[in-house]
């Protein structure tokens, strides 16, 4: 199985190796989708582990026990349809390509390509994107 | 042969006429000769649906009792015109709410529109006409008087796409565009867009019937800031922004379908406008203006993120319209559009549908746009405060 998670650091815990830990100890892929992590500030990362539900919450109750405050993502984008007039403004800004034209000129949204960049909330002009609220793992 | 515009509306009314979009026309010239489409063809649907900032609407409230002569103007926290008499107003697309930045003068509109409620604030001086010093009220479309949209500059005959060079993301009203030329975002129909099929508005001026926001509207003027000096290529296409129109209708019979509020993050309000405008297949050279195709409809590509927007290349809506547009230095840019083709395409079907059911007819411009105007900027003076 998949999960995303946000992992929030404090500016001590940024020193050292966690996901490469977290990768030795469990059984689990972790595929990075947004870093912002600077050294002396903490940071946050945005990543999505794939397992098995054993080994992913093993992996949570580590990482909590490390210090780190994880919280899954439980519904990435929020997309309204029905208010959208496909202007494709958002495409412009949409680097995974999870928002694209199709040939008629719709806007296309796959969430399975979205990385959670939260650009097209601030460039859809319809408001109709929103990043939606994580919850504790 | 040659077509007069009162033989078009003729056959509109025994139901022979010929109507194709824009973009079947462009399709029908690859394998038809002009001569044969000029002959076959009566009229050709164009339009286009895109943010227009200098939109507004004018609206006559009623008078109240007893009477107010009305200032500091406010529907729905925002700013409304004080200085048309007692109880007219026009509000401005753009203007912004008082309590709210993402709603202004085009959340009224589109509010006003959609049957809903508005919250109406004045204040007046309190005179023997007009003794009231304060109301607060609600009003809707069906409780006010004249409610019509009039829009300074709509429908811009082309406009430049837009990038960002710097290292900064910019929030533009050409969208966000991304650091280091990283994005590319344009804002016309193209080859369906009104003024790039008649380049030298031949059959568009004062009184040309037209389509605006889901009902009929007219031309009433040129628009604002009407350029017909811009650089043109050789199929007479301005390289950006060239001629522009000034558009009135009703707006009690809109629809939000084709009026749309939007907010541009850390731009502010704009409206977007549904404008279908019909060009009768007058003669061969009409015809030949109204093949053109997105490959021969080139724009300037400008530089948004320096000040004066200098140009940094120069691409045809094709290119813009395959996705990726490539620049001078070889760079391959994602480009992405702002207005929307799909409902610009929408709007000249239903216009299309319109003039073969015999609901809509052609106008003839009593009066043609100047052909020398240019765009001036601000004069800054010193002690500018005389």
């Amino acid at each position: 199985m998949k999960k995303r998670y946000a992992l929030r650091f404090s500016p001590t815990l940024v020193e050292q190796p966690l996901v490469s830990k977290l990768v030795r100890t469990y059984d689990v892929d972790i595929n990075i989708l947004n870093a912002d992590v600077a050294s002396g500030r903490g940071g946050k990362l945005i990543v999505e582990l794939s397992g098995t539900q054993e080994a992913l919450s093993g992996s949570v109750a580590w990482l909590l026990d490390s210090g780190i405050l994880v919280s899954e993502m439980f519904k990435e984008l929020t997309f309204q349809e029905e208010g959208c007039i496909n202007c494709g403004a958002c495409t412009a800004v949409c680097s995974s390509r999870a928002l694209s034209m199709d040939p008629q000129w719709k806007l296309v949204y796959d969430p399975a390509l979205c990385v959670v960049c939260s650009l097209c909330v601030q460039a859809c002009p319809m408001q109709l994107f929103e990043v939606s609220n994580e919850r504790e793992a | 042969m040659a077509k007069s515009v009162a033989q078009i509306n003729e056959k509109i009314k025994q139901g022979k006429v010929v109507v194709v979009t824009a973009e079947e026309f462009t399709l029908m010239a690859q394998h038809t000769s002009i001569e044969v489409l000029a002959d076959e063809v009566d009229v050709v649907t164009t339009a286009t649906f895109g943010p227009m900032c200098s939109s507004s609407a004018v609206i006559n409230f009623g008078h109240w009792s007893p009477g107010i002569r009305m200032e500091e103007i406010t529907l729905n926290g925002v700013s409304a015109y004080e200085g048309l008499a007692a109880v007219d107003t026009i509000i401005g697309a753009t203007a912004e709410s008082k309590f709210d930045p993402t709603y202004g003068g085009a959340n009224v509109i589109e509010d006003l529109i959609a049957g809903k409620d508005v919250r109406l604030v004045a204040r007046g001086k309190g005179t023997d006409c007009y003794p009231t010093k304060e109301i607060d009220t609600w009003i809707n479309k069906d409780t006010i008087n004249e409610f019509y949209l009039f829009n300074p500059r709509n429908s811009y005959q082309n406009y430049a796409a837009a990038t960002n060079s710097t290292n900064k993301i910019r929030n533009t009203y050409m969208g966000i565009l991304l650091p280091r030329c990283s994005n590319i975002t344009y804002s016309t129909s193209g080859e369906l867009s009104p003024l790039l099929n008649d380049p030298y508005l031949r059959t568009i001026g004062l009184g040309t019937r037209i389509f605006l926001g889901g009902t009929e509207g007219y031309v009433v003027w040129n628009g604002t800031q009407y350029n017909t000096t811009r650089e043109r290529n050789e199929h007479g296409i301005p390289l950006g922004g060239g001629a522009t129109l000034a558009v009135i209708g009703d707006a009690k019979k809109m629809s939000t379908d084709y009026i749309r509020s939007a907010y541009y993050e850390k731009y502010g309000i704009s409206m977007f406008v549904g404008i279908g405008i019909p060009i009768p297949v007058l003669d061969v050279e009409m015809a030949r203006h109204l093949a053109i195709s997105n490959r021969q409809i080139d724009t300037m590509i400008l530089d948004y993120g320096i000040e004066g927007h200098p140009s940094v290349g120069r691409t045809t809506y094709a290119e813009l319209q395959s996705g990726k547009v490539t620049l001078p230095d070889g760079k391959e840019v994602k480009s992405a559009p702002l207005s929307s083709l799909s409902m610009a395409r929408e709007i000249a079907k239903l216009l299309q549908e319109w003039i073969e059911e015999g609901s809509f007819f052609l106008t003839e411009a009593v009066h043609m746009f100047p052909q020398d105007s240019f765009v001036k900027t601000m004069v800054s003076r010193e002690e500018g405060t005389r």
